[in-house]
Parts: C-alpha cells; sequence; structure tokens
C-alpha cells in the first residue's frame, strides 16, 4: 500500500507547488508594448548597457497616452537613448484614469519612476512633494530659461521648489462655428481685445444675448422667441467642454480668477465674482437654456460637443485643435475660427490657463542623469508637436502655428488670438493649491455635477453649504 | 467432500491494528488532505487573512501611500472620524436607500422568471433558461457601458421606445432620482444566478402539495402563497442573504456609471465607491481601511439580525 501511494503522493506534491506557484505568479511581469493596449504598462527601446543608469518616464498623468502618440514617443526615447550611450530611456504608458493611483501605488512599494509627465498643474498639487527640485541642476547645468515668460515658470515653484520647467502652455478662447453664425445671420464674435460686438462691449452679457440667437429647438425658433421650446433644443449657443465638472473651472471661465483659500492659507472661500460666474453658467443651462445640461452634452458628439456641429462657440484651450474634427467619418465642423473672450463680472478678461511639465521624483537614484533626460524632453520639438501643446519657448512657437495652419488648411485660423489670450491668464490658477487637494478638488467637482444636473437650485445656499463641506476638508489637513 | 474440513480449518488470527498503526494511517490521511488543501490554505492566508489583518492594522495609522515613509500610528482616530464625515453618512444613505429598491425588485424579478422558466405551459424551457442566464457570461463593466448607451436620455433605446409610446423619457443617468432605477433596471440583467437558484428550490417543491391543494380547492394564488413560498424559503432566505451583501459592495457599475465620482451630485456614491475614494483617489489608505472594516461589521451584523429573524419564516423540513 504504502508503497502504490508514491505516485500518487508525488502527483499530489507536484500539483500543489504548481498550484501554489499558478496562485502566486503575477502573470508575465516583463513588460509589454502598450500599443496595443494603453494600460499596460509600458514600452521601452533597445537594452542598457552595463553602465548606462536606467532612467523610466513615466506617462499617463496628463496627455501622452493615447494610441497615436506612443509609437512617436517610443522614437524621441530611442533618439535619446542612441545619443546617450551612459543613459538608458526607459518609457512606460499608462492609461490617463489609472496613472495617478498607479503612480501612488509604486510610490507606496518603493519602485517610483525617474520622471513623470507630461503632467498640469492639478496633478503637479498630488505629487507636489515626492518631486525634486530643480533649480540647483537648471543653475548648474546653464539651462536657459530667458525665453519662458517668468508668470509661467512661477507656476511651478511650489513650496519653494522649482519642480518642473515649463514646457507647454495653452491659453483659453473661443472656438466658433461660423456656418452657425452665418446660418443666424449675425456677426462673428470678436478677434481683438477691445473690439466691440454689434456696438456693445464684449461682455458676458453681450456673450448670452448672442448665444441665445445662436440656440435653436427643433421647430426652428431661437432661445429668444416666445415660441421657443426649451424641451427640444437641437442646437446650442454656448459650452465650455471637457470641464469635467469642476466648478472652479465654471467660475473662472464667468467670473474671472479666483480662489476657494482666503489669503490665511486655511479659510475656505467662494468670491463674489465666482459666485457671479456660477450663477451665469448656472441660468445660461436651466433659465435661458444656452449651454446644454449634463443630458445634452452626453447627446452631442459624447460630450466634445463643438465637434457635433451644434454648438456655435466653446469656450476651449488651446489643445484642443486635437479633437475638432473626428478621427474616422465626416467633419460636422467645416468652418471655424476663434475669438478673444469677453470681459467677465470683476471687469478683466480671464484666459483660463493650462500648462504641461515634466518632473523628476525626488526618490530617483540617477538625479543628474534624470535631469539630462528631463531636458533633452522638455526641448523636443516632436513631442510639442506630439501632444499638441504651444511651446512654453517664444520661439518655438511660429513653427508650432506653421504646423497648425497646414493640418487645418485651407482654413484661415487666426492664432493671434491665441497668443493674445497668454496675456490674460488666471492668477491663482484654477488648478491651484487646496489643503487636502484631491478631497477639495473631488467636492468642487461634486458641486459641479450638482450645478450641471439639477434644476431649480437655490445657487447662494448651494454655495454657502459647499464652503462649510470646503472648510472642513481643509481643516483635516492640519 | 472435504468442504468441513475446510471451513473447520482454523482461522488466521488477524490481530486488530495497534493503536500506533491506525494513527500513522489517519495521520496519513490528514497529511494528504492537508497537502491537497495546501495551496487553498495558502492562497487564503496570503491573498484573504493577510490583507485583512494589513487592513487592521493601517486602520490604526495615517497611511499615505504617496508618503509611506510618514506612516504614524493614530489609535482609533479613523474610527472617530467616521461620526462627523458628512459623506460617509451620505454614501451610506446612498447604499441603503438603494439596497430597498434593489434587492425586492431583483428577488422578484428572479423568483418570477424562475417560475417562468419552470412552468410546464412554456415551450422551450431550456432554450430561455440559458437566455435568461447568458447575461451573467457579459463582463460587468461591457454591460454597463451598453447600458449607459441603451439608457441614455436624448438617444438612448428606452427613451426613443418610451417617445414612440407617447410617453416622456426621464434623465436616466443624470437625474439624482432616476439614476437608482437606472442602476436597479441594470441589475435585472445579471439576475441569472439568483433564477438558477429559485428554480432549483422550486424543483424541489413536491407536486403532491399542489395536487391536495388544488383538491381542497385552493386556486394558484393560494397554492403560491401557502405552499410555494413556505418550501422556497430557504433558497429565499439565502438569496436575499446574498443580495444584500452583493447591494453594500456595491462599486463596478456605479464606478463606471460616475467615472468614480460619484455622479450625478453624489447619488451614486455608494459606500464602497466612498471607500475606493478615500483610499485611492484622496490617498488616505488609513481612512479607507477603516471604513472597510466599518463595512464589514454592518454586513456581519446585517446577516445576524437576518439570521435571527430566519425562525420566524424560514420553513426547514417543513417546519420552522
Amino acid at each position: 500500500m504504502r508503497r502504490s501511494d508514491r505516485p500518487i503522493r508525488a502527483m499530489g506534491i507536484g500539483i500543489g507547488i504548481m498550484l501554489v506557484l499558478a496562485a502566486c505568479g503575477g502573470g508575465n511581469t516583463a513588460p509589454t508594448s502598450s500599443a496595443a493596449s494603453p494600460t499596460s504598462p509600458a514600452t521601452s527601446s533597445g537594452s542598457p548597457t552595463a553602465e548606462a543608469a536606467e532612467i523610466e518616464w513615466y506617462v499617463g498623468l496628463g496627455t501622452g497616452e493615447n494610441e497615436e502618440q506612443i509609437p512617436r514617443e517610443e522614437a524621441v526615447v530611442k533618439a535619446f537613448n542612441d545619443a546617450h550611450p551612459n543613459i538608458h530611456l526607459k518609457l512606460t504608458v499608462v492609461d490617463n484614469t489609472e496613472a495617478a493611483d498607479t503612480l501612488a501605488t509604486r510610490i507606496g512599494a518603493g519602485d517610483a519612476p525617474d520622471i513623470i509627465g507630461p503632467i498640469g498643474i492639478r496633478g503637479l498639487q498630488s505629487f507636489g512633494d515626492q518631486l525634486l527640485d530643480l533649480a540647483p541642476y537648471i543653475k548648474s547645468s546653464g539651462v536657459d530659461l530667458s525665453q519662458i515668460d517668468q508668470s509661467l515658470i512661477d507656476v511651478y515653484n511650489v513650496g519653494g521648489k522649482q519642480i518642473g520647467i515649463p514646457m507647454a502652455v495653452y491659453s483659453s478662447f473661443i472656438y466658433y462655428n461660423k456656418t452657425l453664425f452665418d446660418e443666424a445671420g449675425v456677426d462673428y464674435p470678436p478677434h481683438k481685445v477691445g473690439d466691440k460686438y454689434d456696438g456693445k462691449d464684449w461682455t458676458w452679457d453681450t456673450v448670452r444675448d448672442l448665444a441665445m440667437k445662436l440656440t435653436v429647438d427643433k421647430n426652428g425658433n431661437d432661445a429668444t422667441s416666445v415660441d421657443f421650446d426649451a424641451d427640444a433644443i437641437e442646437q446650442y449657443g454656448l459650452d465650455a467642454q471637457f470641464t469635467e465638472n469642476d466648478a472652479r473651472a465654471w467660475a473662472t471661465i464667468f467670473g474671472g480668477s479666483g480662489s476657494v483659500l482666503a489669503d490665511d492659507g486655511k479659510t475656505a472661500q467662494w468670491p463674489d465674482n465666482w459666485r457671479a460666474g456660477l450663477q451665469y453658467y448656472y441660468d445660461g443651462v436651466w433659465k435661458d437654456h444656452f449651454i446644454p445640461d449634463k443630458t445634452a452634452v452626453d447627446a452631442l458628439a459624447a460630450g466634445n460637443t463643438f465637434q457635433s456641429g451644434l454648438i456655435a462657440m466653446d469656450v476651449v484651450h488651446q489643445w484642443y485643435t486635437c479633437c475638432i474634427y473626428p478621427t474616422e467619418g465626416k467633419a460636422a465642423v467645416t468652418d471655424w475660427d476663434i475669438a478673444v473672450l469677453p470681459v467677465g463680472p470683476d471687469g478683466k478678461i480671464t484666459s483660463k490657463l493650462h500648462a504641461d511639465t515634466i518632473g523628476i521624483m525626488d526618490s530617483t537614484e540617477h538625479p543628474d542623469a534624470a535631469f539630462e533626460a528631463l531636458t533633452y524632453l522638455t526641448a523636443s520639438p516632436e513631442l510639442i508637436q506630439t501632444w499638441g501643446a504651444m511651446p512654453a519657448v517664444e520661439s518655438q512657437r511660429a513653427d508650432f502655428f506653421a504646423g497648425l495652419d497646414k493640418q487645418f488648411a485651407p482654413l484661415d485660423i487666426d492664432w493671434s488670438v491665441s497668443e493674445a489670450m497668454l496675456g490674460y491668464p488666471d492668477k491663482p490658477s484654477h488648478e491651484s493649491f487646496m489643503p487636502n487637494f484631491a478631497e477639495a478638488d473631488s467636492a468642487n467637482k461634486d458641486l459641479g455635477s450638482q450645478l450641471w444636473t439639477t434644476s431649480g437650485l437655490d445657487l447662494k445656499s448651494v454655495i454657502d453649504k459647499h464652503v462649510e463641506t470646503l472648510q472642513s476638508i481643509f481643516d483635516k489637513a492640519t | 467432500m472435504s468442504l468441513s474440513v475446510e471451513t473447520a480449518r482454523p482461522a488466521v488470527a488477524v490481530e486488530p491494528p495497534s493503536p500506533g498503526r491506525w494513527e500513522s494511517l489517519t495521520g496519513r490521511e490528514a497529511r494528504s488532505g492537508l497537502l491537497f488543501v495546501g495551496p487553498w490554505i495558502i492562497g487564503f492566508a496570503l491573498f484573504t487573512a493577510l490583507p485583512m489583518i494589513a487592513s487592521l492594522v493601517l486602520s490604526l495609522t495615517d497611511f499615505d501611500p504617496r508618503s509611506p515613509d510618514e506612516i504614524h500610528f493614530i489609535g482609533l482616530q479613523n474610527y472617530a472620524r467616521m461620526a462627523s464625515d458628512p459623506i460617509l453618512l451620505e454614501s451610506l444613505w446612498v447604499t441603503v436607500r438603494f439596497a430597498l429598491l434593489v434587492v425586492p425588485v431583483t428577488l422578484g424579478a428572479a423568483l418570477g422568471v424562475a417560475m417562468l422558466v419552470n412552468s410546464t405551459l412554456l415551450a422551450g424551457r431550456n432554450t430561455f433558461r440559458t437566455l435568461f442566464y447568458m447575461p451573467m457570461q457579459i463582463p460587468i463593466v461591457a454591460s454597463t457601458v451598453v447600458w449607459i448607451g441603451v439608457l441614455n436620455a436624448q438617444n438612448g433605446w428606452l427613451n426613443m421606445g418610451l417617445r414612440a409610446l407617447g410617453l416622456p423619457g426621464p434623465d436616466w443617468l443624470t437625474s439624482t432620482f432616476w439614476v437608482h432605477p437606472a442602476l436597479t433596471l441594470m441589475g435585472l440583467w445579471g439576475i441569472g444566478n439568483m433564477m438558477l437558484i429559485f428554480l432549483a428550490g422550486l424543483q424541489s417543491v413536491p407536486t403532491e402539495l399542489y395536487d391536495a391543494a388544488r383538491v381542497d380547492g385552493a386556486g394558484k394564488l393560494a397554492s403560491f402563497r401557502h405552499i410555494t413560498l413556505p418550501m422556497i424559503s430557504p433558497v429565499l432566505f439565502y438569496n436575499l442573504i446574498i443580495a444584500l451583501i452583493a447591494t453594500f459592495q456595491y462599486f463596478t457599475q456605479a464606478y463606471v456609471v460616475s467615472n468614480g465620482r460619484g455622479d450625478p451630485a453624489r447619488a451614486t456614491l455608494f459606500f464602497n465607491l466612498n471607500l475606493y475614494r478615500e483610499g485611492f483617489g484622496f490617498f488616505h489608505m488609513g481612512y479607507a481601511s477603516a471604513l472597510a472594516w466599518l463595512l464589514f461589521a454592518i454586513v456581519l451584523a446585517l446577516t445576524v439580525v437576518l439570521f435571527r429573524t430566519a425562525g420566524h419564516w424560514v420553513y426547514q423540513g417543513g417546519e420552522r
């Protein structure tokens, strides 16, 4: 009996070992190509030489993780590795929706990458503490920042640390569909700051009047008509798409610069011009009906509302040149241009600004090599073009706009609007620091969701309650 | 014949096995059993028990995965914080409200479908059983994405159908009122398992009971009320517990529908989604661990309460 048991026991042991190994194994741990799936990390080019310092570049916190972008990023990485035998740059691409969580987990596991980016102002607020102060490296390497606006450099000075070199800037302005303006028989919006519209100052009130004329129901009545059917709107006058529920962003667009944080750095507030801005937006959605609510936005090109051809004016950033036309099929927008933003309730023009940079994690074992890679990447014209980014370095912008002219020919887009709007950035940024940032940011988006989906709100009491919520979130940070 | 000689031969004395030999046998069996169950034990220890213990320890700290070196022991502060966390209370209320809607609806629908596919009047019963079970094979994320399209207020199939009937279609996914009925509709898509369990219960009810009831003049409704329901009450009890636990762990559909944010206006911020946001969105991993233990306590308490009430309405072997 004992002898005949042996094969069974041996087999049992074998199966047991296999099961344990299968249970413990994490599958193929080797990096897989991310071209097929943007969520799969990662791609690398070539093998590191024995002496080369390996620098991992983590992409996904901002732009850069689209399938079309990855091969171009790989090409830049390969060019870098070819030119720098002492450094092996490795590209890791993670889907944007998972990038922040994944990075946090990797930091927690002591497995942080060396370089992260492109990353916007909002992303920096979440990981700014973990980034290396670049000031000593900028000084010792002699990197020339003279062509970059000082205010942009200051955006990346967080807590006394220079955590990034401005790489790309994206002013916001009004994209308008000329076809819809022609159909309505109204003039195009102004392209120059200070120009009037139809004899009136170019303010958000003027925009409201214009947008209502451009909002049309299924019977062809516009929103100024007594016969207008608000339940059957087919075309909207105005939107601020891709704002993603962010109440701070809407308040900035329609109200001007502001902050939820008082000067003492710990008291929550919602400034009066932001209250006016949110009221303008809310009335535009629910009272005057010239801005689409959440349901309508979902139905208009799945949120890319301007692309639907049913939005007359849309406040978006320079980066939106990426997405005006669909990747497949016939474009609904065929004739468009851009216009300057109007004067807000605070008496000023405010162009909500986005900016991208690349940073170095302070846990890197090779800060010098990482900085060398960073300076290469931030100066790469290929990456600027790949990411549709307006260069922070002024001398590179002419080439950038020439590329866009070629892309959108035969349209003659007035890019001077974009450059002019750079002179009116929101200060402080609508993505600026808040204590307990991620939770406070989420609360602001909850407010945005409420305004976007719920009619009949008493905005004053809603905002007052929101300030209380923010205060409790801020207090938790102390 | 010499048979008697053969049978008369004294049997070879068979000594009873010594206690040591029995121990050796049972020991070998125990070792073999352990060997086979070993992989599961190791997997459970590594991937269930250890993380549970780790989460209990983490719940007593202020662990932030972005700054793992700055972890501090803070005692019961995370648990104390729950009492003054308005978002937690909101998420609990969202979950309870949803449970009050989705649990009875899905139980009723699953039982109804099980009775339908158990009926002898239905032609092609096996085909229908397969069809009703088939959605279970579709990944939840994929089916949720499909449902988001179906429930689109302006161009979704459901509202197009309602409009064709002259009825107004609600904003299913963007209205704080309608989003729970919308999620319940999605939930009906996945009642296959529950239906199968009900079907097994229905098929175990002796048909003589129905015959006897019919002789006594009982109608269909009376038979259902006085025979079917009591006889399948153990199955109903099981499904109720499973449905309640699933509701308190509700996450994936809410995450997909609301992009992980609980939109619209936190109407889909279920307990588990709030837990996820705290841990992986706000990086309050210590607090999220405490929330996980709160969820464990709530589900355990609910289960205990249900078991306590079972004596009043669950029939085992024909008796309560």
